[in-house]
């Protein structure tokens, strides 16, 4: 009867996962019940063939990466700092500004003498020997470095906020994406999984670090994506720049950032050709962010470029991409897109 | 397949912040952590050297509130199950997987005819594992990346015991399917 065909429990069968008398009356319905034994022989096949995953080898250069961010490093760091001391005590000052601070919700602060949480609407100052940690609810860390003014706007179960107004603070999140966010004066760090460094100048302008994951960083209608082992940076007014891999020539980086700074004229078109000439496969990163935020002819510039170092899909052409067509621009970045995966 | 096993004082230790530990734990687990990364990603090595950094860093940055010594490994494929599909989300715009790369630590026992179809009927395996669901996939590679009782992949899955002996059900029945043809090579290179 259909009642008592086992074919949902034929994997939990094959693997002993099953109480002795359930496998036995298994066992006696597969000898009756062909439909069931037929499924029986698919499970047993498909367990054959995922028995043939084999175990991979981690790259041997991994414990070097996991192990300077260790967190356990700084941790002892911190330890130091604090015995060596009440002279730095004495330099580190905060700020409260508890009157406008709604209850609720708040973040551990280490390292902050009287100030071991901070809420919604409150400010955290480090001082120019002093740094503090805090946990970002449960979803991060974050390290906020000398000289640095942070404050907590919203710590919500589907938002956490801070502002970053000056200084430098290095962020480990856990959490799915878009939950931590971080404004600055000039752009928005949103967070899209990983470890990643912001530093916000005086003037405004930032200068961000991924070093895991990806980060977006957002102003308008701008958006740059930066990958682990990108930089971007970020002016008042302008919003992101274009990212580049750390590893880029400097003739590279330096020509992109008279890109980003200068308007459409001569002397941006000779920077761009620099950018051009200097690109290796990988920095199809940078091509591709800048191809939207130029004119026309450079973005013609720009496709013969990409194209060499990484052809184009049959179906998109020159002058689709100098026109921004949406859907080759996604056919394109499909291939483009894995240099950062 | 050996399970690994961390024992009480390697996690105290971990939990004082010995740096040694932590490598030992490291160094325990770290293949089979990127294993599952690799093969979920459908063989992009960045983003399982991503996954296995974020599960370890996680780990050394959590394991001081971690209680229960006797699931240490369900705690751990927690982390990784969660790093992995966090990451699938955020990369759901911009992720374009590669072909899965060369596979490593070849069983030296076998001869050169047999690796082949042993590398062949495993590349074909982790392809039609990475178009499955993430749910049922990753079922499929904590059991047989890490031999994990069904307990202990509900555990590491967040659903009831049946739900992970339905997806696995699922999952070899969708091997059988898409692979039929690979019974005799299987016949072969065993």
């Amino acid at each position: 009867m259909f009642e008592n065909h086992v074919i949902r429990h034929l994997s939990a069968y094959h693997h002993g996962e099953i109480p002795p008398d359930e496998a036995v009356r298994i066992e006696a319905h597969l000898r009756t019940c062909e439909r069931c034994r037929s499924a029986n022989e698919q499970v047993q096949l498909g367990a054959r063939l995922a028995s043939a995953l084999s175990v991979s080898k981690a790259p041997a250069d991994m414990w070097i990466g996991v192990n300077r961010a260790h967190p356990v490093s700084s941790r002892r760091r911190w330890r130091v700092v604090l015995a060596s001391t009440a002279v730095a005590a004495a330099l580190l000052f905060v700020i409260f500004i508890r009157s406008h601070a709604p209850a609720g919700s708040s973040w551990e602060v280490t390292g902050v003498p009287g100030m071991p949480r901070l809420r919604p609407g409150e400010m955290l100052q480090t001082g120019s020997t002093s740094e503090a940690q805090i946990k970002i609810a449960n979803i991060g860390q974050l390290t906020i470095d000398r000289n640095t003014r942070i404050r907590l706007l919203v710590t919500e179960p589907d938002q956490h906020r801070i502002a970053l107004d000056r200084g430098r603070v290095e962020a480990t999140t856990w959490a799915p994406p878009r939950l931590f966010i971080v404004e600055t004066p000039s752009a928005t760090a949103v967070d899209l999984g990983c470890k990643y460094a912001l530093e916000v100048e005086d003037d405004g302008s930032s200068l961000l670090h991924v070093t895991l994951g990806l980060v977006a960083l957002e102003r308008g209608s701008r958006e740059t994506i930066v990958p682990a082992g990108a930089f971007c940076r970020t002016r008042a007014g302008t919003g992101p720049g274009t990212p580049f891999f750390e590893d880029s020539s400097t003739r590279l980086q330096s020509a992109l950032e008279q890109v980003d700074s200068l308007a459409e004229g001569p002397e941006r078109t000779r920077q761009l050709q620099v950018v051009l000439g200097e690109s290796r496969v990988r920095d199809a990163l940078s091509l591709w962010h800048l191809l939207p935020r130029l004119d026309m002819q450079s973005r013609g510039l720009i496709y013969d470029r990409l194209a060499q170092l990484l052809p184009a899909p049959p179906d998109v052409t020159r002058d689709g991409i100098i026109a921004l067509d949406p859907k080759m621009l996604d056919a394109w970045k499909k291939i483009v897109s894995q240099l950062w995966q | 397949m050996t399970k690994h096993t961390i024992d009480d004082g390697t996690i105290e230790a971990c939990q004082r912040g010995d740096s040694e530990a932590f490598r030992l734990v490291f160094e325990a687990y770290k293949d089979r952590v990127y294993s599952i990364g690799l093969c979920f990603f459908d063989g992009n090595e960045a983003a399982a050297k991503d996954i296995t950094q974020e599960v370890f860093l996680k780990l050394m940055t959590t394991i001081s509130q971690f209680q229960n010594r006797s699931e240490f490994s369900t705690w751990l494929y927690r982390l990784v199950t969660n790093a992995c599909l966090d990451r699938k989300r955020a990369l759901r715009r911009f992720l374009f997987f590669t072909d899965s790369r060369e596979l490593e630590l070849p069983d030296p026992r076998r001869s050169t005819e047999d690796r082949y179809i042993q590398r062949e009927i495993e590349h074909s395996v982790r392809k039609v594992i990475a178009g499955m669901k993430p749910k049922l996939r990753m079922a499929v590679l904590l059991k047989y990346f890490e031999d994990l009782s069904y307990d202990e992949i509900a555990a590491a899955l967040a659903c009831s015991k049946g739900t992970v002996a339905s997806r696995l059900n699922r999952a070899h029945r969708i091997l059988a399917r898409k692979l039929g043809h690979l019974r005799s090579a299987l016949a072969a290179g065993e």
